[in-house]
């Protein structure tokens, strides 16, 4: 069986949110922010072998054209 | 603008027409009444003079200019739109001249992230998109009319004023050969986006203006790209400028890119930045060696901006006089042709007698829904093409790479081109049928079904109300033929379509494979009653004969 997915439509409010709330962080706290939500979200995935293939997904995506 | 030296009308590929100042009636000091009044020549103004005339409506249209537009700006023309060309018997140039396409591809970082494709099939006569330039738009619409005698156009001829009471409009007109005042029943504002008309009502526009600005610049190149909508975001050449390519007929490519936050508008547009920027695009991303020509630019800001109200008494605004909406996704000129038909076709019906003033109320929620829709979705597409802070800069750029590989963002990267607006929540819609499972739901437009070899449903419908009538041999209970000729005869312009799954039956479209009773959800006994405009304004899966009265009286703007 699949496991579940967010739906797009929430994906994009998604997507806003994190726009906005990288807005009121200072640019060197990026990296940081980011960093601890990728744990807090890995730590509400049950399955490990999901977040390790997110990583990949990442990992790819940071090297195109760089 | 055009490179130093050229004049406004000096294109490297379109002959601008010259349209004399002819002398009207009203200069020699006749009276004349005229039922409707157009303001603006532009592709909105004369569509929807073509609309009123296709239902026996005269109209005058004026304009200030004594040619077309000065440049190619909206080159995007939808389905939909081709369709209500189709209507007015001008879609034959359209189609001849203009480049059809069905799909896009977006780069990140040089890199072919995403192909889009929009909805086709061979059920469909028209592409989803064609595109063509804006001189060609206007110049077939204009000859179209020219040759209309229920069309009087006026070049050269410009609006200073309008006033109107109860029992009409009264218009300030200025010409080469003197001022004069035109009467008339009515009034279609489509004078665009610095509207005298809207002014002289001391009505304004209201919304939002995005910060993004675009340059959009024509070239001369020719190169064998396929015709294909191309955004480029983060190429190496120009790393902070989201670009987009469109392919125009006559070997000319279209640019937009995007300035930079902090670049000063009136320098980009000198013609010595121009060159240097379309230079870096065409042979560090579009990746071309040949020469090109510079053949015209301008300067664009995204707007979310409409009327509170479309309709002002005996004025009716249509267009860019009643709403601006960002660049993306080819909204402008498409909902403007599909004001003039809804403005258009109402009015007639008005004016025929067929339906009271009332009718009218109902455009300005119709139309104005359309843009409160297209501007729902303009904020997401202008933080996706133009991110207006680091944040969203950030997360465009996350959202591009991931979509690389994974389908599940893609959509981000899908650019929400126009799709038609439905009028379910208009006053003119019936309730749906919640019988059906399939086909368009009322207040959606009609889908089109292919009948034949050059033969399509859409071809067959008559000039008003169309009721499509689903049955096995062409059947139609006598009740519901006594019902339609009487209402023929009460003077409604009702045209019956029967589809039929078998031949046999004179005069009807057979279904020949079964798909347009299944894009209909129909089963013998089905109906739709379709607007003039195509919308479908109810629908049936079992028609009785006596629903007809009632869902034409709505559909009129009745009670």
């Amino acid at each position: 069986m699949t496991a579940p997915t967010l739906p797009f439509a929430d994906l994009e409010r998604v997507y806003e949110r994190l726009a906005e709330t990288l807005d009121t962080l200072p640019e060197a706290q990026e990296s940081h922010f980011l960093a601890q939500l990728a744990l807090a979200l890995a730590h509400r995935v049950p399955d490990a072998d999901r977040v390790m293939a997110a990583i990949e997904e990442a990992r790819e995506g940071a090297s195109i054209g760089s | 603008m055009r490179p130093a030296g050229r004049a406004e009308t000096d294109s490297l590929y379109f002959d601008y027409p010259h349209f004399p100042f002819v002398r009207p009636p009203e200069l020699e000091g006749q009276a004349v009444r005229h039922r409707v009044a157009i303001v603006g020549a532009g592709p909105v103004g004369v569509t929807a003079a073509l609309e009123l005339a296709r239902h026996g409506i005269v109209s005058v249209v004026l304009d200030d200019k004594a040619t077309v537009n000065d440049g190619s700006r909206a080159i995007c023309i939808s389905r939909h739109s081709l369709e209500i060309l189709q209507q007015l018997g001008v879609d034959a140039p359209f189609e001849e001249k203009g480049l059809g396409w069905t799909q896009g591809r977006t780069y990140f970082r040089d890199r072919e992230i995403y192909r889009f494709q929009m909805p086709h099939s061979d059920q469909e006569r028209f592409y989803p998109m064609y595109n063509l330039q804006q001189q060609y738009i206007e110049q077939f619409l204009i000859d179209q009319a020219t040759e209309s005698a229920l069309v009087e156009m006026r070049w050269q001829s410009a609006v200073t004023g309008v006033s109107q009471d109860d029992g009409g409009v009264t218009l300030e007109v200025s010409t080469p050969e003197g001022d004069y005042r035109l009467e008339a029943d009515y009034l279609l504002a489509a004078d665009g986006a610095r509207s005298v008309v809207r002014k002289a009502f001391d009505l304004s526009l209201h919304g939002e203006a995005y910060e993004g600005r675009y340059v959009i610049a024509d070239v001369r190149l020719r190169s064998d790209f396929p015709t294909e909508r191309r955004a480029f975001f983060h190429s190496h050449a120009l790393p902070d400028t989201t670009i987009l390519v469109h392919k125009q007929p006559d070997d000319i490519w279209r640019i937009d890119y995007q300035l930079g936050p902090g670049e000063d508008p009136e320098q980009a547009v000198e013609e010595a930045t121009i060159r240097e920027r379309v230079e870096l695009i065409v042979r560090e991303v579009m990746q071309e060696s040949g020469d090109w020509e510079l053949e015209w630019w301008s300067l664009y800001k995204a707007h979310t901006l409409a009327l509170d109200d479309y309709r002002h008494g005996r004025v009716l605004f249509i267009g860019d006089s009643a709403h601006l909406v960002p660049i993306f996704g080819v909204r402008g000129l498409n909902n403007g042709l599909a004001d003039a038909a809804n403005a258009g076709w109402k009015l007639a019906c008005v004016l025929n007698g067929q339906a009271p003033d009332a009718l009218l109320d109902s455009y300005s929620p119709e139309r104005r829904g359309a843009t409160l829709d297209v501007f729902a979705n303009a904020g997401k597409s202008t933080r996706f093409m133009t991110p207006p802070t680091r944040g969203y800069a950030l997360m465009r750029d996350a959202a591009l790479a991931l979509a690389f590989h994974n389908d599940y963002a893609s959509g981000f990267a899908n650019p929400r081109q126009v799709t038609p607006y439905t009028y379910a929540d208009s006053p003119l819609t019936l309730a749906d049928d919640a019988a059906f499972e399939a086909g368009p739901i009322p207040g959606a437009p009609l889908i089109n079904r292919r009948l034949g070899d050059n033969d399509f449903l859409l071809d067959h419908l008559g000039t008003g109300f169309n009721l499509l009538h689903f049955s096995e041999k062409g059947e139609v209970e006598p009740a519901l033929q006594q019902r339609i000729a009487a209402l023929q005869a009460q003077g409604n312009d009702l045209t019956l379509l029967r589809v039929t799954c078998a031949p046999g039956a004179e005069g009807a479209l057979v279904d020949p494979d079964g798909r347009l009773f299944a894009g209909y959800g129909a089963e013998p006994g089905t109906a739709y009653l379709a607007r003039p405009d195509r919308h479908v304004a109810a629908r049936w899966k079992t028609l009785e004969s006596a629903a007809l009265d009632h869902a034409l009286t709505i559909a009129l703007g009745g009670e």
